[in-house]
């Protein structure tokens, strides 16, 4: 990084971290038997845990009238299964809701940790988990592709039909790139990307603003710039609830366009 | 002379991303105002549109993604 010079702690008021990796990547607690556990690991079971949790107290025992929260779980449950499943997908949609739904909550509940207290820490900002989920998704609908339409889901792709002879092999080849190589990266990196773009900017935001703040009886009224970039910090902090949501919701959505699109692969 | 060359790194690195945030800024900008069309001339088609708004957003963001990903890469 171009700011990591030599800082002194002692006489500087605010010094650049020596690598941004440390706001990403945190020491091992404990091992079992050669896996070594650290914050993140903890995290991502506590979000499994969350997710599971969530939809067990919301649709305990069938009520007349649910309760409040139940009715809240089940407008998302509702919402994935009718506004995602069967909209995109089609009536064929119903089999994917599961996964879907499983998806759609994780990611919503590991999204959210960002801007949760005492956690702040969105463990979809470790590239592997989303590069995993979008690995799983890739499998499934190159499952569903070959298995519906045999090879004629490659051959078809690499040589569309309805494209005039001249300009075939250039859609072609553009399409298998996007089909088979770019689909999953995208996925996995739109994700990866925007909440680690998020967390770096809160970090940012609100720790300059605490330790300007704190600094007003040393560097005088210079320090009070810190407000701005508190008040910036929460006016991102608001915007982070909306990003979070919005983004297991496009992961949730991309992932069944896709599938839909190895389903219905002939228009 | 070194020193120079991987200080530059941060700055073409910091250079390249702003370079290719315009185009989907751009993108972004097109798929919005048009979806914003849209849902003015038909608002009984909102919840569609707005799906598809999202979608469009998405595939465009992904570009200025993957440069903030390369940002980072590049300036390591």
């Amino acid at each position: 990084m171009i700011l990591a010079t030599e800082c002194d702690v002692a006489n500087e008021v605010i010094c650049a971290p020596a690598d941004v990796t440390e706001l990403f990547e945190f020491p091992t607690i404990f091992t079992i038997g050669g896996l070594e556990f650290s914050r993140t690991h903890i995290l991502m079971l506590l979000a499994a845990f969350v997710a599971v949790a969530i939809l067990y107290f919301g649709l305990r025992g069938q009520r007349l009238v649910p309760t409040k929260f139940g009715a809240a779980v089940e407008g998302l449950v509702g919402f994935v299964r009718d506004g995602i499943a069967r909209d995109v997908i089609g009536p064929e949609g119903t089999k994917y809701v599961p996964y879907l739904m499983a998806m759609f909550f994780f990611l919503l509940v590991g999204n959210l940790f960002e801007i949760t207290p005492l956690i702040n820490f969105p463990i979809t900002s470790r590239m592997a988990i989303p590069a995993f989920l979008a690995l799983v998704t890739y499998v499934i609908f190159m499952f569903v592709g070959f298995a519906k339409n045999n090879f004629r889901f490659l051959i078809d792709t690499a040589w569309p039909k309805t494209v005039p002879i001249g300009l075939r092999w250039l859609v072609g080849l553009i399409e298998v790139f996007s089909v088979f190589l770019l689909r999953p990266l995208t996925l996995a990196v739109r994700l990866f990307a925007n909440m680690v773009a998020g967390h770096l900017m809160l970090t940012l935001l609100l720790t300059s603003g605490v330790i300007f703040i704190a600094a007003i009886p040393e560097i005088g009224l210079k320090g009070s710039i810190g407000v701005f970039w508190f008040g910036l910090g929460l006016f991102m902090f608001l915007l982070e609830i909306l990003i979070g949501v919005l983004q297991a919701y496009i992961f949730t959505l991309l992932t069944a366009i896709y599938i839909e699109s190895s389903i219905h692969f002939e228009h | 002379m070194e020193g120079n060359i991987e200080e530059l790194r941060g700055a073409l690195a910091l250079i390249g991303y702003g370079l290719g945030a315009v185009g989907p800024g751009i993108g972004i900008g097109i798929v919005a105002g048009n979806a914003i069309t849209a849902m003015a001339r038909q608002p009984e088609m909102q919840g569609t549109i707005r799906t598809t708004m999202f979608l469009g957003i998405a595939l465009t963001e992904a570009l200025a993604l993957i440069g903030f990903v390369l940002f980072f890469i590049a300036s390591g």
